[in-house]
């Protein structure tokens, strides 16, 4: 499959955000030259099953008991523990409609999914805790040098096979 | 994210990105991505349906680990018919701007 190709179906949201937003400044997405800057890229080790995961989300789900995201460019992370049950998670974000993670944090923080797929040995194990923040950072280098080192050295400390990153 | 994984993949950490925003993610050079056609705040599945979530959480890691080369995002192909007319309302001119706790933002 030629991956470089959008499926019909898909949302253009750079075209929609654009038109949207017409008279403000243009927004920048972060963006990389596929020909020039190549995604790195590191052979995932084994079958799914043998896989430790880490999960990173971007959603801006916390516990109720951690305070919670504040508007725009808080790069602040909040360690959510694995086990926490649903109806302790808040979500605070900007940038996307929310209504429904606030019903259920599930929907951009598969907590309770990923612990169900390592009960059934479909994954090894799920990282407890899993990080959470909540994206919208408006400098790629504020991302760069203050949330990418805690995340790797997170990884690296947990020994994780796989990092699965859920935007929102 | 994209930004995120890069750092991880070049320090040896293999990583999944899950989107529903295939444009940007594609702009960014995702090492690995799975797309599911959802509106945003949905990428891992629907509210209150834990079987979906588990499901959709579940495709795209196979998808994810299936990925030979850099910058693949596999569609899930995972249909969506939770919300009708999602597409349609997706920033378009009945997009509404909210504040961190979800209120709609006075303008």
């Amino acid at each position: 499959m030629d991956s470089s190709r959008q499926p019909a179906h898909a949302i253009d949201y750079m075209e929609r955000t654009r038109k949207l937003y017409s008279s403000q400044p243009a927004y920048r997405w972060a963006s990389f030259d596929p020909e020039s800057e190549p995604p790195p890229f590191t052979p995932i080790a084994g079958p799914l099953s043998s896989l430790r995961i880490a999960l990173m989300a971007s959603g801006g789900v916390h516990d109720q008991e951690q305070e919670p995201f504040h508007f725009r460019n808080d790069t602040s992370v909040r360690e959510i523990a694995t086990d926490t049950p649903i109806d302790d998670l808040r979500v605070s974000h900007f940038g996307y409609d929310i209504s429904d993670a606030q019903i259920d944090p599930g929907c951009v923080l598969p907590l309770r999914a990923l612990r169900e797929l390592e009960a059934e040995g479909v994954i090894r194990s799920l990282v407890d805790p899993a990080l959470t923040f909540m994206g919208g950072i408006y400098s790629t280098r504020r991302v760069a040098e203050e949330v990418a080192p805690r995340f790797l050295d997170f990884v690296l400390r947990q020994k994780a096979d796989l990092a699965y990153l859920v935007p929102a | 994210m994209g930004l995120i994984a890069r750092v991880l993949e070049e320090a040896g950490v293999p990583t999944l990105i899950m989107t529903s925003a295939w444009d940007i993610t594609r702009a960014m050079g995702p090492p690995r991505a799975a797309f599911l056609h959802a509106p945003l705040g949905h990428q891992t599945g629907p509210p209150g349906d834990p079987d979906a979530q588990r499901a959709i959480v579940r495709a795209a890691l196979e998808a994810g680990v299936s990925i030979e080369g850099p910058g693949e995002i596999v569609d899930l192909e995972i249909p969506w018919p939770h919300d009708p007319g999602w597409e349609a309302r997706a920033y378009s001119a009945e997009h509404v701007e909210t504040d961190p706790n979800g209120k709609p933002k006075r303008g």
